[in-house]
């Protein structure tokens, strides 16, 4: 089947086995270019899976997973010229500065690395701490150094899991900002995993709830509110998978 | 008593004593390893001491007169004996006799000898009558002397018993074909002793250093948490591994090389205080190794460290952590340790087949095998140790790169008595 030019990411019918345990049961999303798009769900759905076979970290049991067009699987290499990921824990080179550490990432992308660590630094927020080597740094300021990194580079697709994670209210609404500015003035599209409600419904244009390892249901967040007489997505979430 | 102390310490007992790559790394592998040593100086022991007294003793008897008859029927009732008459010391070295009648020790009594007897015994104290001994060098064991020390030993107690202070003797060693006037084997053997103890050591040192310093290189992107992004960059997985590789031996190269300047010093520093009494001048022996050998040393050194830390390498990949990683590579020691210590206290070439094999087929013990190589110039052996190993790290970078570019690198994870499989599974999902 032709690949949908308009589709950033579409995945079919993933199925991911570790042993007995089966993380991914028959999954399938798509995600429109530039679109924000997230997936939700309880610890062990298979959100954190999904995402890693998006960024060919781990290959998917059966099942496609397509990226601007190219497989996931054959054409891994291609695919990282295209995207970024950051992982919900991911953490920085301790004996390297920030300023270090983003040219050290900037290398790799190949286009002009000074003006991407320049957007960094804007991005990050850190200004001259970023001549301090990353150990020194709070969790907050490790997670601005990671998500400038994720975006410095203008990716085409950008994949965050948590984004916001350890960073507090005001910092968390300046990386919300700043995934929100970039969509609209780069294109980029998103594929994030979140746990905060408020900050899914805020980015994302659709999300798609993940419950053991398969998507129970999907749509814009104001749709889903709607459709399950929900205050919130939380209430939503709650109610879909039968808790509530 | 510290308030909470208790507490703290049952705690971190707990933790140390419940981790099974720690029980173990630190408590089973040296209850194995200990027991091990004990085996081998044992066997080193009594092989060496089987050996000294089955020797056979080749008496070159120029003499032909009543004493050295009295010498030869005394030496006969301690040891087995050939007596072979008009043969020189050199022509018997060139002629290859002592290893015909298997001895690697061999006596001259020169013309004169009974004649010089004679006079002593005869109220002459200023004329002694000599016996030279000949002893074949070797780069053994540590207690390869025990051989000249038997014939040492007899021939003094001939001085002692039959004829007090009549006799003296002259020590010589045949080093390569070469007859070494006036060399105590004993004394020299005390002098390579001290290197066949110290180069294994450093060599067992800078591997297991090395290893650690690799080991943590993966581990510590797992524990820090950049792997994953790492991964996803556009860049070769191979580049990745050959990066992580090349900065670990770039360092166990500066540390090969400080070793080999080291090592040269020592030799030379033993060199220049064996110029003194008693005169054993390990390079006019040509028991200083050449440039060559230096270099064959430095570079079988190189690639045996390449191997290690290719190895450590992967071992990482199947550790969640960096404590992990260093407990995992334990498990290497045992096969740095043990050749390091049989080839340090044995001599190679007396082991069984089977065991000498093992010993080769380990690619650590090929670095403690050139050492002792290099002292007798079988360049040979070491290439054809640098060979070996290097097929072997070609073979560990292969699996490395393998491992690199799969998800394996991430997922795969060394599971003790399923302890933790369940919730590593879970925390991938």
């Amino acid at each position: 089947m032709p690949f949908n030019v308009s589709l950033a990411v579409e995945a079919k019918n993933l199925v991911k086995q570790f042993g007995n345990i089966r993380a991914l049961n028959d999954l399938s999303f798509s995600i429109k270019q530039g679109e924000i798009f997230g997936l939700i769900g309880p610890n062990g759905a298979g959100k954190t899976t999904s995402l890693r076979i998006v960024t060919t970290l781990i290959l998917p049991t059966s099942g496609s997973m397509k990226v601007f067009g190219l497989d996931a699987v054959t054409q891994a290499a291609e695919v990282r010229k295209i995207l970024s990921y950051l992982p919900e824990e991911a953490g920085a080179y301790r004996n390297l500065s920030g300023q270090e550490y983003l040219e050290f990432m900037a290398k790799f992308s190949g286009n002009n690395s000074s003006e991407a660590i320049r957007e960094a630094a804007e991005i990050s927020g850190l200004g001259n701490r970023l001549k301090d080597r990353a150990k020194t740094y709070s969790k907050g300021m490790k997670r601005r150094l990671l998500v400038a990194r994720a975006l410095m580079t203008k990716p085409k697709l950008a994949v965050l899991d948590e984004p916001a994670s350890g960073l507090d209210v005001l910092h968390a609404y300046h990386v919300r900002q700043i995934i929100k500015r970039y969509v609209m003035s780069e294109g980029v599209t998103v594929l994030l995993s979140s746990h905060n409600m408020l900050e899914v419904e805020y980015l994302c244009d659709r999300i798609a709830l993940v419950n053991k390892g398969n998507i129970v249901v999907e749509g814009k967040p104001s749709e889903l509110k709607s459709r399950y007489n929900s205050a919130n997505l939380e209430e939503v979430f709650a109610k879909v998978i039968g808790y509530a | 008593m510290l308030r909470g102390f208790r507490n703290i310490l049952l705690k971190e007992l707990k933790e140390l004593v419940r981790d099974p790559k720690i029980l173990i790394g630190i408590i089973i592998v040296p209850v194995i390893i200990f027991p091990v040593i004990g085996a081998i100086l044992g066997y080193a022991q009594e092989t060496a001491i089987e050996e000294a007294l089955d020797a056979n003793l080749l008496i070159l008897d120029n003499d032909g007169g009543n004493w050295s008859a009295l010498l030869i029927s005394y030496l006969d009732l301690n040891a087995t004996i050939t007596v072979l008459e008009d043969v020189t010391p050199q022509q018997a070295v060139n002629q290859g006799l002592p290893a015909e009648y298997n001895c690697t020790q061999f006596i001259e009594i020169p013309y004169g000898f009974s004649n010089n007897m004679t006079v002593n015994l005869s109220g002459n104290p200023t004329i002694t009558a000599a016996v030279n001994a000949f002893d074949e060098f070797t780069v053994g064991g540590i207690f390869s002397s025990v051989d000249s020390a038997g014939v040492t030993s007899r021939i003094y107690s001939f001085n002692r018993i039959v004829a007090p202070d009549a006799l003296s003797m002259t020590q010589s060693v045949i080093i390569e074909g070469e007859i070494q006037q006036n060399v105590n084997p004993a004394m020299l053997s005390a002098v390579l002793l001290t290197q066949s103890i110290a180069l294994p050591i450093t060599i067992m040192i800078l591997l297991t250093y090395s290893m650690q310093i690799a080991a943590t290189s993966v581990a510590m992107e797992k524990e820090e948490k950049t792997l994953e992004t790492l991964l996803t960059l556009p860049v070769d997985r191979f580049a990745v591994l050959m990066g992580k590789l090349s900065s670990a031996a770039i360092v166990s190269g500066i540390g090969a090389l400080a070793y080999m300047i080291g090592y040269s010093y020592m030799l030379s520093s033993m060199t220049i205080g064996m110029n003194l009494e008693p005169g054993i001048d390990l390079a006019a022996l040509g028991l200083v190794p050449s440039p060559l050998g230096y270099t064959l040393l430095g570079i079988s050194l190189f690639v045996t460290l390449l191997a290690g830390l290719a190895l450590a390498v992967i071992m990482s990949a199947f550790a969640e952590d960096v404590r992990g990683a260093t407990a995992l590579v334990g498990y290497v020691y045992p096969l740095i340790f043990i050749p390091s210590l049989v080839i340090m206290y044995l001599d190679i070439n007396t082991l069984p087949t089977a065991l000498k094999a093992v010993l080769f087929a380990i690619p650590f013990s090929q670095p403690v095998i050139a050492s002792k190589a290099v002292i007798i110039g079988d360049y040979l052996t070491i290439v054809l140790g640098i060979i070996y190993v290097t097929a072997f790290t070609l073979a560990v970078m292969y699996v490395a790169s393998r491992l690199f570019a799969t998800e394996k690198i991430l997922t795969a994870k060394i599971r003790f008595k399923g302890r933790g499989s369940k919730k590593a599974q879970e925390d991938i999902a």
